[in-house]
């Protein structure tokens, strides 16, 4: 059904006999422009650094790359690098596909190939390059270890790998991680003009973060000549993509420009870039915009089947007359339509997906993924899940039910597994790692289902904010499509945007990925001890006091030989005896407490001198107790 | 003999009134000399200890220090910027990526170009501890360890809510006071400091510094034992507190710094008097030799850049080591070649 796995022979031809070292080394930015529906509008950078730089020593000096990357192919057996850091979501059924594939948060995966490694070794150099990318980056990418990293078996393919040699990959999303100005900046920073000048100019925090969609993402390749280790380019792409809500710039129509998204308008080009173009889409959604200034250059490009129209910018002409000024698009719609919202239906991309947690408490749940094929033809699916340790997902669960497209519900009928590899992962250890692949018929929806338990965290595995609930990553889903409707992104030799003009082949592949999902684990109430040892040591301390008195005190009864009969001489001997007896006040006070912590539970050396004791101590008159205390050195506790 | 037993105690007498005479006045070159910067350079590490929104005002404090220090010359890589929870990328901030010092927006704090080495998660008790002590692990980032050395100025400023003798980290645990004295004493040990500037700003932090012993430590808390450091004013329009007293003021007065001032960092620990911080800013001079009336602010807060002035002429010899050749025959050697690009899809899997 489908042609054979295609095979490409790319001929990259150089400025041979050339002197100068900047020749071997090229750098390009290119700007994509690309109103979406919705109000919408997508603006996509590309930063390319080529160096063919031939054996490895020569990586010592470099020039245009950063040396950073330099560093990294001599420190380390790594011949493919992604890195995403993502905040948001794409929407593919309105935006269409992107130019490159993130998922919400911080992405990674690495090849590795070399002579004599080891799955052991390659995980020490996986952590380790996490940990300077960390550094590099400025984000989280040290928490990459071997409790949230997998060696994806089929999903992720290498775009060029030596023909000899092991390879080896490692996969890691932390889809926690979030992406601000300080990811920015040192991102800016291994350009070659860094953020002085160029496109990478209009990058400003401010007019960054205040998007619905903003990506960063940094790919490093090296592609050497087949059968020659020798000859290699190292090749750094930088791309930041971005989706800007018009809604939010409250204005009184559609039109926008370069200052209203960026803030400023461009300032020229990066002097060191070999090219420096804008590209900005003219059909579909940019079909109702007029641009100013007006394009000089227009590219038609069919790939596919499917048409585009590219209105194309070149900054070295528009600065080629010297003078400081700044370069502003706009793009301005008809009058006639006003403020009026762009309610034109996007057509609908050949496969979307969504993914969900089903279930209540926090117990148990099942993780729900669904793929819709709304091309007319099967297509082959391919499903990678990532599932945390903290997670436990049970293989004999997983089923993949079908429905036709406009059906509602999901009836019995199932879809085979063409393909089902599983890792079952280990508490504390491993993640589970589960590829699956089928074939969706056309104008179908499956659903892949998968039951799971939570696990019961130990205290100090919480986080700070362990309340926030936890993470399940994105799942990556892959196919491939026969025509190229929606499809945007490069062909995996092609290294610039103008490489995907009528760049029509067989096949186009596909990867999406899915919403992450966020589950919350049972969280005990971390205060409670504090709770209990406030509580349970008031109580101690409460029942102390009275019961070590009435353990360690001697009640004794004396009585008094004549007491007073009648009512004038009571009352002469009650004023009498507190005259006189002022300093044994205190005592008397303790002896009444005591009396009544005796009544309440006689202990006294009998209990009917202590039962008459208390009555007598109650009364008004009559009796006088006698009390002594045996131990006068201990205080009462609290 | 006798004479000469006379002359001999005379003279033994008048050396003597002679040394006393020296030792009650120490020579002026050598108190400038106790009193001279010694350090080479200059680092510091900034925390801010508290997480959630509500705590933006900690995050502003800790941003308004780093502005400062950055402000005034110590490099990006210099700096150990820690932030336990993102307020500029919140949702709740409605001015995504930047931070206010005031509810006037006079200064954003956060910038455009911050970089911040331990962030969320990162933000603990220990790798605070390894961080200071130099005992970080395999592996970490260069921008994420304290390379300082013994001429160093270190600068350490905290910020979070803390108790008598405990800082809290994350609102979920605490560095006590014992624990960073120790970690003081062990940078010292390891000769990571050359003088140390602590600085403060919690509730009782007066308690964190007291049982420092290392020499060359200067320390300055917000509020003494028992007093709570307050806030400065409320946001509506965000409805949280954006700054804290003290660093408010402490930043009011950076920003009139520049690089070769000469404000001392005597008139910075007076910068809030207790009528307008409410609590009572503590000092702790015993452990600093230098009178602080005499070491200018940028010993701590700016940065040395070495600079020899020079009138004659210096000849620079371009260094001629095969790294900086480039090897003419080599980059023609370059010739066209084909790559062979891999398959993007298991397709026969699916026969």
């Amino acid at each position: 059904m489908f042609p054979e796995a295609f095979v490409l022979l790319l001929l990259v031809a150089f400025n041979a006999g050339s002197s100068l070292g900047k020749d071997n080394e090229r750098f390009h930015e290119e700007l994509v422009v690309r109103p979406l529906s919705g109000d919408h509008v997508n603006t996509y950078f590309q930063f390319t650094t080529r160096w063919h730089y031939g054996e490895k020593d020569n990586l010592y000096h470099t020039q245009l790359t950063p040396r950073v990357i330099a560093e990294l192919l001599q420190q380390f057996a790594v011949k493919e690098l992604h890195i995403g850091l993502t905040q948001g979501l794409w929407r593919y059924e309105t935006w269409g596909y992107p130019i490159v594939e993130a998922t919400s948060g911080a992405e990674m995966w690495a090849w590795f190939s070399g002579s004599n490694l080891t799955n052991g070794e390659v995980d020490r150099q996986w952590k380790e390059l996490a940990n300077v990318f960390s550094g590099v980056l400025c984000a989280s990418l040290n928490f990459v270890d071997n409790t949230n990293s997998i060696a994806p078996r089929h999903l992720i393919r290498p775009q060029f790998m030596p023909a000899n040699g092991q390879r080896f990959v490692r996969y890691s999303t932390l889809p926690r991680e979030i992406v601000c100005t300080e990811n920015l900046t040192p991102w800016k920073k291994l350009l070659p003009c860094g953020s002085a000048s160029g496109f990478a100019s209009l990058l400003n925090s401010g007019h960054v973060h205040n998007t619905k969609y903003h990506s960063l993402g940094l790919k490093v390749r090296v592609l050497c000549e087949d059968h020659d280790e020798e000859n290699c380019i190292v090749e750094l792409t930088q791309t930041a993509n971005l989706v800007y809500d018009l809604r939010l710039f409250e204005l009184s129509n559609n039109d926008f420009s370069l200052r209203r998204l960026f803030g400023m308008g461009l300032n020229g080009f990066c002097e060191l870039a070999d090219s420096s173009k804008i590209y900005v889409q003219r059909n579909e959604q940019g079909e109702r915009f007029q641009l100013v200034p007006a394009p000089t250059q227009e590219v038609r490009s069919t790939r596919g089947g499917h048409s585009v129209v590219y209105s194309v910018y070149d900054m070295h002409e528009q600065f080629k007359d010297a003078g400081e000024r700044l370069f502003n698009v706009a793009w301005l719609s008809p009058k006639s339509e006003g403020r009026r919202r762009n309610l034109a239906k996007p057509s609908l991309p050949p496969v979307t997906v969504h993914r969900y947690l089903l279930g209540h408490g926090q117990e148990r749940g099942r993780i729900v993924t669904e793929v819709t094929n709304s091309h007319y033809d099967a297509l082959p699916i391919m499903v990678q899940e990532v599932v945390p340790w903290y997670v436990h997902a049970y293989l004999h669960t997983l089923s993949i039910r079908r429905k036709p497209q406009r059906v509602n519900e999901y009836g019995r009928q199932r879809l085979p597994f063409k393909l089902l590899h599983y890792t079952p992962g280990k508490q504390r250890e491993l993640p589970s790692h589960l590829e699956i692949g089928f074939m969706l018929p056309g104008q179908t929806s499956a659903l892949i289902t998968i039951d799971v338990d939570y696990l019961l965290l130990k205290w100090l595995e919480y986080p700070p904010d362990a309340n926030h609930g936890h993470y399940i990553g994105a799942a990556i889903v892959s196919s491939q499509l026969p025509m190229g409707r929606n499809y945007t992104a490069l062909p995996p030799e092609g290294h610039l945007f103008e490489h995907s003009f009528n760049a029509t082949r067989p096949s186009y592949v596909l990867s999406l990925h899915t919403e992450a999902l966020i589950v919350s684990l049972p969280t005990p109430d971390f205060s409670m001890p504090y709770n209990v040892i406030c509580l349970a040591c008031t109580v101690v301390a409460l029942a102390f006091g009275p019961i070590h008195s009435v353990a360690t005190k001697m009640i004794i009864v004396g009585r008094q030989a004549s007491a007073p009969k009648n009512f004038v001489k009571k009352i002469f001997n009650k004023i009498f005896r507190r005259g006189k007896a002022g300093e044994e006040a205190p005592a008397e006070a303790e002896g009444a407490v005591l009396g009544a912590a005796a009544a309440a539970a006689p202990l006294g050396p009998s209990g009917f001198g202590s039962s008459r004791a208390s009555r007598t101590t109650g009364g008004p008159s009559g009796d006088q107790p006698l009390l002594e205390d045996l131990d006068e050195e201990e205080e009462e506790q609290d | 003999m006798f004479a000469k037993f006379v002359v001999i105690t005379a003279l033994i007498l008048a050396s003597c009134r002679a040394e006393a005479e020296d030792t009650s006045v120490l020579p002026e070159s050598f108190v400038d000399a106790a009193q001279r910067s010694t350090h080479t350079n200059n680092w510091a590490v900034l925390v801010d200890a508290s997480r959630f929104w509500f705590n933006y005002r900690h995050v502003a404090n800790v941003l308004s220090i780093y502005r400062s220090v950055k402000r005034l010359g110590i490099p990006d890589s210099q700096i150990i910027l820690m932030i336990a929870d993102d307020m500029a990328c919140n949702a709740r901030n409605p001015r995504p990526g930047q931070v206010y010092n005031n509810a006037n927006q006079h200064i954003n704090v956060y910038g455009d170009d911050v970089e911040v080495d331990y962030r969320g998660y990162e933000v603990t008790v220990e790798n605070f501890v390894r961080l200071l002590t130099g005992r970080t692990q395999n592996g970490t980032a260069r921008s994420k360890k304290l390379l300082s050395d013994a001429g160093s100025n270190v600068l350490i400023y905290l910020t979070g809510h803390g108790g008598d003798g405990f800082l809290k980290f994350q609102d979920s645990e605490e560095i006590t006071s014992q624990e960073l004295a120790d970690g003081i004493q062990q940078m010292w040990e390891k000769k990571r400091y050359n003088e140390l500037f602590f600085m403060v700003d919690t509730c009782q932090a007066a308690s964190l510094y007291e049982k420092f012993t290392s020499p060359n430590v200067l320390a300055v808390a917000s509020s003494l034992v028992g007093e709570d450091s307050l806030s400065h004013h409320v946001d509506p329009s965000i409805g949280v507190y954006m700054i804290d007293r003290y660093t408010y003021y402490a930043l009011e007065f950076l920003e009139k710094v520049q690089p070769f001032s000469k404000r001392t960092i005597g008139e910075f620990l007076q910068v809030c008097p207790k009528r307008v911080c409410i609590s009572t800013v503590g000092v702790r001079k015993d452990l600093y030799r230098r009178d602080p009336h005499k070491v200018p602010i940028t010993d701590f807060f700016g940065a040395i850049r070495p600079t020899r002035v020079s009138t004659d002429r210096i000849n620079v010899t371009l260094a001629n080591e095969d790294d900086f050749i480039v090897d003419k025959d080599e980059t023609v050697a370059k010739k066209p070649f084909k790559i062979v690009m891999e398959s993007q899809f298991p397709s026969e899997l699916f026969k």
